[in-house]
Order: structure tokens, then C-alpha cells, then sequence
């Protein structure tokens, strides 16, 4: 290969031009995995849907109309789906002509449901993608977000401040405690070899026995009470909605602030700090970081305690936010779907911010599709066009072969965490 | 075999990678392929080893046109190739890599070891190869390892020979080994194609030398019609100063001084077993010999990567054994380390991000929003116009550049701290002879700066052109410190294991 200095001049400015196209690559492949996750779910509803299927049988006598209900359906189910989750243009038209807080609050009303479920997940998706860009893979998400959930809980039992220092104290606690959890499996890397994903993997099976056990002391268990859910959160101790002053069933509350925060915060720690430039190094090439002085135990343990940090605090936001109380299956598959998450938004703090909206959008336009459609389309189709969706990203070739894209396969890896999740 | 290629070109995106290259070698006859890094001497043999395929153009065999979509269809046109990164699985024994993919049977699927040993034996007494075919592909020196690739290949029938380097890992002693068993492949018909960019081995090996620059063939010649400086010449396209210009040196007061230094490798060996040296500011301390005699860990112990077992590195009256690296680096030790991929680089990282890679709590990099990303793309675009660091800008990842810019980068970095000590292994390792010139000149410079170089190289010519002292390292031992006019053969018996007194004797 010619040497780069060699090259004529302008050759290189197309070079330039070429290695800056990459973003707009990874633009494009987004938009088309989106579109594939919709047709492969139109394709579905056809499937579903009895009275689409008998059109098809009868399509040789009647094409257009065959053709023009199928699409006609599917039309209004992914109609559904955008205006349950992001805008209800029904709404919005009554605001425009008659602004007033009763319309204001309609149509932030699903706004407002997608970001409050996206909240907690924005944040345990950066927990995880902290560890991911550092190449190490914490799989202790679940585990870690019971631990936040639960000593979130145990301060707003245990004490009675005032609410701005009974969530300051809350979210100290989750913090610490994910940290703890996370950051143990970091010690047992960096000192004995033990891998994270076991260690981590093996901390969730812990942590939900634990919380199972935790639900029937007279700690957190409601005296004469057996159903398994915990003592409820104090009016004190939960994340404020603020909204509330318009309708109260805006749910919105000051988790996403927080986690609109921790976007920034995840964003300078890796462009700007010290010890996450570290971190990256350590996780790209962790004998040249021995060389250039880095001790990497330091930085294995530092990863994983920040990473359950923000973990427990994504289980505090949901807790405080959201649930109010612990169930036996609190943790959810929260540590999970947060993988998919980081994958979904290639470990970049923004991309995960809007990898987890993408969740909530599919999560209450799922749920508004099947509320509002005939034949009550099934919410889990919007989990099946999420996972095509994710899919696709995660295989970016796969889209760039399927739409002949500009070869772009070797500048946009398989995916941002070395190819381990 | 006659091969020929006519007319190829490839193209990697807007990059002319071959451009209309027409080679033809002829049967029984060693041609050797010179040119700088990225002349695309290796595009060209992959695309006749079908591992790419060329954009126009056609390779001929026996003046008939063949197509090579792999490497299989190359092996079925008598077409072997020896990469320079060995392709042989280290737990296999040499029979079991030689048959692997070809494996004979009788009866279906057990493997017909006998056959195959039979076999192999046969061909290894015809080219004058003694190896033993049950001996473990990893215990066997480089040299035998390079054997069995040659092997590999022979018994595939191949007629034309394809070797990448393949001098680039041996000893002054195994090359000289390895040039006989060219020659007797010759005489039995078999052409050569020797890739190298070491001048001495071409005027020493070839029948016709084939010169690339950018992508294209810039000339053909034959060993008595040139040397080694025309060579250069052609190979960069400019003269090429091949001798390192440098005044005698005039050390200074002793600024590491190792005493009884014994290290263990990771296996708990003892490969470094008790050295005593001293370095002087202003003088260029050169560590010759094979590898693998001691050099990796005793650079370790000097860097503070290895905690040594026994012994003290003492620099400037400091002693600083069991301490950190970070403490090695801010008592002023530069490192250039030997394998700068692994060792020396971030490759995902951009050019400025690694020039400041060892130097993260330097004030001058950080601000008050922490660190400061002005200064170190100031600092990256400095070093880059400093150093010559071929790139379009100092933000482009590491790992696009070429061999030679990317060492540019980790000797920039260290260059740019400062320093008492330098300690360079294989500081020219696969560069290109412009480069080379480039890193000589560095090294000089800072040896005339007042800065103590400890130089560790398995290249002779390069410790006998840097070196003030030469310290011959073999099994963990130094066998003597000699001058630099010290002859290249006592010099190899030294590197070989000879006591200095017998080499006098």
C-alpha cells in the first residue's frame, strides 16, 4: 500500500472525504434497520390478522384491495405505535386550536410515558457501556440494579429527612452499592484472574435470592401482608414529577434530568478525564497502557465499580421513580435488555441515551397498538420489530450488503465492544 | 516453471496499490522483489497467491493465462508461498503440519502417518533438510520452524516459491543456513521469489532484482550490475546514506549502572543471570545477539515491566529496583519497546492521544474541564511535522499508518519527555531503509544531546553502525563488551555462544 504522505493531494482530501462518510454510514444503517424491523413486522401482521389472511386467499380476484387493506392495516397499527409513544397528532391539533393545560399535558402524555420507561434504562445502559468500551463485560446489571432498588428503599424506610436529602441520601447508597457489587468482581479480576462475566453472572442468582429473602423480613415485608411486594417509598424519598402540576398522570419525573446528566458526565469522563482516557487504553491495549506506567488492576477495579455505580443508580431511579416498592422479580430483565441497549447505541453515551428512548418508544407504542388497534395487534410485535432492529445494527454488514451500501463493511466494525457482546 | 505477470493493477479504494506491473521469473531462477514498506510488494504476491484479486492484468503460467481466485487454485498451479508470520500451529508436530489440509488416509479418516513421514523424509534428503518429523513444531528453533514452511510448500509440488522475508527472523548463522537451501532448491529447477529489504542478502542470493516504489516496478538489474548504494537509491527514490554519520562519542558520568542483574521470564526460568554494565550519559551502549538469549527480560527489568529476582538498576544514584513503571519512566527512562503494536501503541487511538500516551499527568495536558484536548492536538501536530509522521493529520488512528510512522510515533513520544536514559529493542524492526536512516539519525542525535541509549538489536549491522559499545548477550549471559570494529565473524561466534578468548584465540 502507498505510503499516505505520497499521495497527490487532492487523492487525499477524497480519503478524507471517504473517512468522514463513516458517521453518515452508520446513519444510514441505522434508518435501514429501523425499516427492515418495520416490514419484517408488517409481514407479521399479515401473519396475525384472520381477516388479511382471508384477503390473501381470495388476492387473485382481488389485488388491489388485498394489497391496499394489508397496507391499510399495518399503516394504521405503526400509526398507533408512533402516537402512543411520541405525539398523538389528535391532541396536538386540539392544542394548537385551544392551548390549554389540559391539552399541553395530552400531548406530552406519551412523551412522557416513553421517557419515564427509557429513564432507568438510559442509565444502566451507560453503566454497561462504561465497562464494554473498557473491554470488560459486566453481565451483573441485574444484580447491581436490586442492590440500588433495595438500599434506596432501606434509606427511605429508615429515615425520615427532607425529600431533597432523603434522594441525595438514596442515591448515595444505590451508588455505593452497585459500586460494591461490581466493583468486587473487579478486585477478584485483577488480583485472582476470575473473569467478570462469571463473577458478575453469578452475582445476579445471588442478588435476586437475596432480594426474595430480603421481601419477607419485617425490614422491608408489610406487617400481615403476603403477597411479596415491599413497604411502599414515602412521598419524601421518590423522584418528583414535573409535570404533575398539568395532569397527574403525567408520569415524568426528575430521574430523567439525572440521567440526561449522566449522558454528560459518561461523555467527559471518557473524551475528557484522565482516568477514563486510562480506562480506554486499558481496554483497547492494556500492554501498551503497562508500558506508558498504567497499573491496570487500578483500572479494572475503577471500571467495574463505576459501571455498577451507575447500575445501582439506574435501579434507585427506578424504584423512586417508577415502581415505589420491590417485587421479588424487581430486577427484571433490566441488566439485560441494558446490554442490548449499549450494543443498540455501539457504547457511545448518546447512542445509548437514544438506543434506550428506542426501547421505551417500542415499550408504551406496543402497548398504545394494542390497546388502540381492531384486532388488537399483540404489544409483543413491537418487541419483535425492536429485536430485528437491534439485530441489524449489531451486524452492520449484513444491512450494508442487503441495501448495496458504498462499501463501508471495514469502517464500521461489527459492533463497539471488540465482538464479545 | 515460467511465471509472468502481465499488466497488474489493483486498486484499494482511490489508492493505486499495483499499478501495470509486468515481472517474469524464470525457471530455476532466484528473483528477488526489493522495495520500501508499502512499495506494494505484498499486494503483488497476494494477488499471484489469490489471496486478492487484481483489478486488470493476467498472471501466466508457462506463457498460458491462468485465473487464481485462492490459494488453492495458486498451490494447483505449483505456486508455494512462505509468509513471514509463520503458518505452522505450534503444538503440531512438523509431519502433522507438513500433511495438515492434505492429509493422506488409509482407510478413511485415519491418518496414514506412516506414508507421510516416508514422504517427508524423502523431500527433506533431497533439498539437504535434517529434521525430525515427530519433534513439536514449537520447540524447534526459528530457523528449523522456517524449514518446515519451505517443507510445507515442497510437498505440494509447489515449482515456484513465494518467501516474505523470510530472513527477517533468523540469526547471522541461520541466514547463512537458509542461502544454502536456496541455492539447492535452485539447482533443482525451482524458482525463487525472495522478498527482503535487506540490500547485503539481494547482491549476495539473486539471479534478477526487481526494484517497486509506489505500486510500480522502477527498475530491473542483476546483482553485477549495481550495489548497495544504487540499490537504496532506486528502492526510496532518493541517495540513501546507508552509514550512520556520528562523531565518536564522549560519555559522560555513568548514569545506569546494573549490578549481578538476574530475571526470571514468566515460566519462572532464570533467562537473565547476573549482568553488571554500566551506561554513560553521551554514549550509545548496543545489545547484540540472537533472540531469545536473555533480551526481552533484561529490557523488562530495565523499564520496571519485570521485577527482577536479583540485582540492582541504579539510575543516577537511585536505586530503583521493585518499583513501578510509572517511577521507571519519571526517573527519566524513555522506552522504545520491541514489538511497538503490543507494546508501544494504542492502534484505535489517534496519532495525538498516543504521543501523549505515557504522559497523561503532565500539567501542560490538562486544564480545569480536565484534560486539555488543544494542547495535546498542538502537541500531536508539533511531534507530526517534527518527525516527519507521514499522515493527513495528527487525528487519524495509529493503526493506519505504516510500520516505519508508527514507530516515528513512539520514538517522538519518548523523545519529547524528559529523559536520562533511552532504551531501544529492535528500534528498526521491518522499517524500510529510508526509515531506518530517519530512526539512526534520532538515535544519534539524542546520544549527542547527552542522553545514555542502550540500543538491544538481533540486527548486526545495525549494532555495528549505532553501537559505541557492543555488549554480546547469549544465554542470559554477556559473553563480552567489544568496539564496534570488532569483526563481523567474531562478532557472530559471540552472538553464537564463543567466549571472547576463544574468538581471540
Amino acid at each position: 500500500m502507498t505510503d499516505t504522505a505520497t499521495r497527490p493531494p487532492q487523492i487525499g482530501r477524497i480519503m478524507h472525504f471517504a473517512l468522514r462518510a463513516r458517521q453518515a454510514n452508520m446513519f444510514l444503517v441505522l434508518l435501514f434497520s429501523l425499516f427492515i424491523g418495520l416490514v419484517f413486522g408488517g409481514f407479521l401482521i399479515i401473519l396475525t390478522t384472520p381477516a388479511l389472511m382471508t384477503s390473501w386467499g381470495h388476492f387473485f380476484s382481488h389485488p388491489g384491495g388485498t394489497i391496499s387493506s394489508s397496507f391499510n392495516t399495518i399503516w394504521f397499527a405503526y400509526e398507533q405505535l408512533f402516537q402512543g409513544a411520541l405525539v398523538n397528532f389528535h391532541s396536538l391539533r386540539l392544542l394548537i386550536d385551544n392551548p390549554s393545560k389540559i391539552n399541553l399535558a395530552n400531548v406530552l402524555a406519551p412523551l412522557s410515558g416513553t421517557l419515564t420507561y427509557a429513564t432507568p434504562l438510559i442509565v444502566a445502559g451507560l453503566g454497561l457501556a462504561i465497562g464494554f468500551r473498557s473491554s470488560l463485560f459486566n453481565i451483573g446489571g441485574q444484580g447491581q440494579v436490586i442492590v440500588g432498588g433495595v438500599l434506596a428503599l432501606l434509606v427511605s424506610i429508615s429515615f425520615n429527612l427532607p425529600p431533597f436529602f432523603q434522594v441525595t441520601l438514596e442515591i448515595i447508597a444505590a451508588v455505593i452499592g452497585g459500586a460494591l457489587v461490581a466493583g468486587l468482581a473487579g478486585v477478584l479480576k485483577a488480583y485472582t484472574g476470575a473473569h467478570e462475566v462469571i463473577v458478575t453472572m453469578m452475582s445476579n442468582y445471588t442478588m435476586v435470592l437475596i432480594l426474595g429473602y430480603l421481601l419477607i423480613t419485617s425490614v422491608f415485608a408489610r406487617p400481615g401482608v403476603h403477597d411479596g411486594a415491599s413497604k411502599a417509598i414515602e412521598v419524601s424519598g421518590q423522584l418528583p414529577y414535573f409535570l404533575s402540576h398539568l395532569n397527574s398522570a403525567l408520569l415524568l419525573n426528575f430521574g430523567f434530568p439525572i440521567a440526561f446528566v449522566t449522558v454528560l458526565a459518561v461523555q467527559w469522563f471518557f473524551n475528557r478525564s484522565k482516568t477514563g482516557f486510562q480506562l480506554l487504553m486499558v481496554g483497547q491495549n492494556p500492554d501498551a497502557a503497562r508500558v506508558a506506567g498504567i497499573f491496570s488492576r487500578r483500572s479494572i477495579i475503577i471500571c467495574m465499580a463505576l459501571s455498577g455505580a451507575l447500575l445501582g443508580l439506574a435501579g434507585m431511579l427506578k424504584i423512586t421513580g417508577v415502581d415505589h416498592l420491590a417485587t421479588p422479580n424487581f430486577g427484571g430483565s433490566y441488566g439485560f435488555d441494558a446490554i442490548t441497549v449499549a450494543l443498540l447505541g455501539r457504547n457511545k453515551p448518546w447512542g445509548v441515551f437514544f438506543g434506550a428512548i428506542f426501547f421505551g418508544v417500542m415499550y408504551t407504542g406496543g402497548a398504545a397498538m394494542q390497546a388502540f388497534t381492531p384486532t388488537n395487534i399483540q404489544f409483543s410485535l413491537s418487541q419483535v420489530i425492536q429485536a430485528v432492529v437491534v439485530f441489524c445494527v449489531a451486524t452492520p454488514a449484513l444491512v450494508i450488503e442487503a441495501f448495496r451500501l458504498r462499501d463501508g463493511a471495514s469502517l464500521i466494525s461489527t459492533n463497539g465492544s471488540g465482538g464479545w457482546v | 516453471m515460467k511465471l509472468e505477470l502481465r499488466g497488474i493493477t489493483k486498486r484499494f479504494g482511490s489508492m493505486t496499490a499495483n499499478s501495470n506491473v509486468n515481472l517474469v521469473v524464470k525457471p530455476g531462477e532466484i528473483h528477488c522483489l526489493l522495495g520500501e514498506n508499502g512499495a506494494g510488494k505484498s499486494t503483488l504476491m497476494n494477488i499471484l497467491y489469490g489471496m486478492l484479486t487484481p483489478d486488470e492484468g493476467q498472471i501466466l503460467v508457462n506463457d498460458e493465462i491462468v485465473t487464481i481466485r485462492d490459494p488453492k487454485d495458486a498451490v494447483a498451479h505449483g505456486i508455494g508461498m512462505v509468509h513471514q508470520h509463520f503458518m505452522l500451529i505450534p503444538v503440531f508436530d512438523v509431519a502433522d503440519n507438513v500433511i495438515l489440509g492434505s492429509e493422506p488416509v488409509k482407510p478413511w479418516p485415519v491418518i496414514d502417518y506412516k506414508t507421510a513421514i516416508a514422504e517427508l523424509l524423502v523431500l527433506a534428503e533431497k533439498y539437504g533438510f535434517e529434521i525430525d518429523p515427530r519433534a513439536t513444531v514449537e520447540n524447534l528453533p526459528i530457523g528449523t520452524q522456517q524449514r518446515v514452511e519451505i517443507l510445507k510448500a515442497l510437498s505440494h509440488d509447489a515449482s515456484v516459491l513465494i518467501l516474505d522475508e523470510p530472513t527477517a527472523v533468523l540469526t547471522p548463522q541461520e541466514t547463512d543456513a537458509f542461502m544454502v537451501i536456496l541455492r539447492s532448491l535452485k539447482e533443482s529447477g525451482k524458482s525463487i521469489i525472495f522478498i527482503t529489504h535487506k540490500l547485503r542478502e539481494v547482491l549476495e542470493i539473486a539471479d534478477v532484482i526487481t526494484v517497486m516504489r509506489l505500486g510500480e516496478i522502477v527498475g530491473v538489474t542483476t546483482p553485477s550490475e549495481t550495489d548497495e548504494r544504487g540499490l537504496a537509491t532506486m528502492m526510496v527514490g532518493r541517495e540513501v546514506n546507508l552509514v550512520v554519520d556520528k562523531n565518536p562519542a564522549t560519555p559522560g558520568d555513568v548514569v545506569l549502572d546494573v549490578k549481578d542483574l538476574f530475571v526470571e521470564d514468566e515460566r519462572g526460568l532464570t533467562s537473565v543471570k547476573g549482568i553488571s554494565f554500566e551506561v554513560r550519559a553521551g554514549e550509545i551502549l548496543a545489545v547484540a545477539g540472537v533472540q531469545g538469549n536473555g533480551q526481552t527480560e533484561l529490557v523488562e527489568a530495565l523499564t520496571g515491566m519485570r521485577r527482577p529476582s536479583g540485582g540492582e538498576v541504579i539510575l543516577n544514584n537511585v536505586n530503583l529496583h521493585g518499583e513501578s513503571v510509572r517511577k521507571f519512566l519519571d526517573a527519566g527512562i524513555g522506552h522504545v519497546p520491541e514489538d511497538r503494536q503490543r507494546f508501544g501503541l494504542v492502534l484505535s487511538l489517534s496519532i495525538s492521544d498516543n504521543l501523549v500516551l505515557d504522559q497523561l499527568d503532565d500539567p501542560k495536558f490538562h486544564n480545569r474541564f480536565g484534560r486539555n484536548l488543544k494542547a495535546i492536538k498542538l502537541n500531536g501536530e508539533q511531534l507530526r511535522k517534527e518527525f516527519d509522521i507521514r499522515s493527513q493529520s495528527a487525528e487519524e488512528p495509529v493503526g493506519a499508518l505504516s510500520g516505519g510512522n508508527q514507530q516515528k510515533v513512539v520514538m517522538a513520544r519518548e523523545l519529547s519527555r524528559e529523559l536520562k536514559i533511552l532504551i531501544c529493542s529492535q528500534p528498526t524492526r521491518g522499517l524500510d531503509v529510508g526509515s531506518i536512516e530517519f530512526m539512526h539519525r534520532q538515535i544519534v542525535a539524542i546520544r549527542d544531546s547527552g542522553v545514555a541509549v542502550i540500543i538491544v538489536s538481533s540486527e548486526l549491522d545495525e549494532v555495528v553502525a549505532l553501537g559505541d559499545r557492543i555488549a554480546v548477550l547469549f544465554d542470559g549471559e554477556i559473553q563480552d563488551i567489544v568496539p564496534p570494529s570488532t569483526s563481523r565473524e567474531d562478532l557472530g561466534l559471540l552472538m553464537a555462544g564463543a567466549y571472547s578468548r576463544e574468538v581471540s584465540a
